[in-house]
């Protein structure tokens, strides 16, 4: 499983994703899939399940706190836990 | 070709400038508009940006550097943003027609501080006077006629304590002259990406202190697509259409070639290079050099008159000799009534980082050979 953490730029996504690389954990900028982009087209970083907690913390403390958090089931459907 | 038009433009670039252009050309696309390879390589080189400019002025947050098509751009940006019709505006009495001209478009209620050339003391006065009841400064850091380094410092801070917000023109410092936006406190800084900075034309940057800034153009951005209006945060507000990738790409690289070198360095060769020529003219009669007595308030531009020739008469001869000049008004027609140059413009003689001492010498030999 993976989360989606979805951010309000893809200059704040690609922040976040180089704030996550440099703490040595992975973590993808792509778009929002159209059903959990409530606003339009947005970005998001994709981090693996396990990662989240950990991702979520430092990333508010480095002030690139996410928007919302989606969690992607192995199928595909998406569950915003925000 | 002697090329000594730098304040217009930096026709002599790093190498890699170029190549960087061209690379983007053959490898990105638009970012923000996918998620494939060439797109987010695309957004990476402008992420890339955003944050090597950060380093460069000091500013805490990279989304609050903003890619313009010029400093231009920029300015009218900021104008928009703080100025409404009828409302008073202090600016220098050095400022570039990218200022006056939108603020006279608004209908502002335009106060100059007029001080004399290299008189930072007396500049400081002229504003301080004036700020109280105003809505809105604006200060060329440096002129981009005379090479004159105003005392923005100053400025801004005596704007901070009458809570005026301060735009800074930087097309003419920026990549020589320091700016620290962060520790200045004003609300814009506009500077375009081709002159110190190095990159292509049609790059510029304005840093913006926040996301408060009233959009010139309206479009898409990439994001909150489906909203009639822009987006509220930076840099996505104020960037609405294609980005200028390639341009950005080459601006990257002239601000990676600037930080390998420092901006302290190159203010000191261009100046370096000023002395040198302004020493050759020392003691030609009918050669006026609009000099500084103190070398600290003159950047690497430097005005001259030649006694009893039109100064486009003069550009143009030494253009015959192949030396790149500026003459006229070079677009701040308020800096010379400044100056009290108006009636007959200057010569503007400009330095590069990548002109040379004996390039400098020629031109003065060139110019004494003229009068």
């Amino acid at each position: 499983m993976q989360y989606l953490l979805t951010f309000r730029s893809l200059t704040y996504a690609q922040r976040a994703s180089r704030v996550l690389e440099r703490a040595g954990v992975t973590g993808t900028v792509s778009r929002v899939p159209k059903a959990a982009a409530t606003r339009g087209c947005a970005y998001c970083v994709i981090v693996a399940a396990r990662n989240r907690d950990w991702a979520v913390n430092l990333l508010t403390g480095a002030g690139l706190a996410p928007e919302r958090t989606i969690l992607r089931h192995p199928d595909g459907t998406l569950e915003v836990s925000e | 070709m002697i090329y000594l038009d730098s304040a217009a433009t930096s026709f002599l670039k790093p190498a890699t400038v170029r190549y960087a252009v061209s690379e983007a050309m053959r490898t990105m696309s638009s970012p923000g508009r996918g998620g494939y390879e060439s797109a987010m390589r695309a957004a990476d080189t402008l992420l890339d940006c955003r944050l090597a400019l950060a380093d460069l002025f000091c500013v805490r947050d990279p989304a609050h550097v903003v890619f313009t098509s010029s400093a231009t751009h920029g300015l009218n940006i900021a104008i928009r943003s703080l100025v409404k019709p009828g409302d008073r505006v202090v600016i220098s009495g050095y400022e570039h027609n990218a200022v006056w001209r939108p603020l006279h478009g608004l209908g502002a209620d335009i106060r100059v501080a007029r001080a004399p050339l290299f008189q930072p003391e007396d500049m400081v006065q002229a504003f301080r006077e004036l700020l109280p009841g105003a809505k809105a400064a604006v200060c060329t850091q440096v002129s981009n006629v005379f090479g004159y380094i105003l005392p923005v410092e100053r400025i801004g801070s005596l704007c901070r304590e009458q809570g005026v917000p301060l735009i800074v023109d930087a097309a003419q410092s920026a990549g020589t002259v320091g700016l620290d936006f962060d520790a200045l406190g004003c609300a814009f800084a506009a500077m375009p990406g081709h002159k110190g900075l190095l990159g292509p034309q049609g790059t510029g940057v304005l840093l913006c202190r926040d996301e408060a800034a009233a959009p010139l153009f309206y479009g898409g951005t990439g994001s909150q697509s489906q909203e009639a209006f822009m987006p509220e945060f930076l840099p996505d507000r104020l960037e609405p259409g294609t980005h200028n990738v390639p341009g950005v790409a080459g601006l990257l690289a002239g601000v990676k070639w600037l930080q390998q070198r420092s901006c302290p360095a190159i203010l000191a060769h261009e100046r370096e290079l000023l002395g040198e020529f302004c020493k050759r003219l020392a003691g030609a009669d009918n050669v006026r050099l609009f000099r500084a007595e103190d070398p600290q308030t003159q950047a690497g531009v430097v005005s001259v008159q030649v006694d009893g020739m039109d100064c486009e008469e003069a550009a143009a001869k030494l253009a015959e000799r192949g030396i790149a000049v500026r003459a006229g008004l070079h677009c701040a027609p308020l800096a010379h009534e400044t100056a009290g140059t108006l009636s007959s413009g200057t010569v503007r003689f400009s330095f590069s980082p990548f002109n040379t001492r004996r390039e400098a010498l020629t031109a003065a030999e060139a110019l004494l050979a003229l009068a």
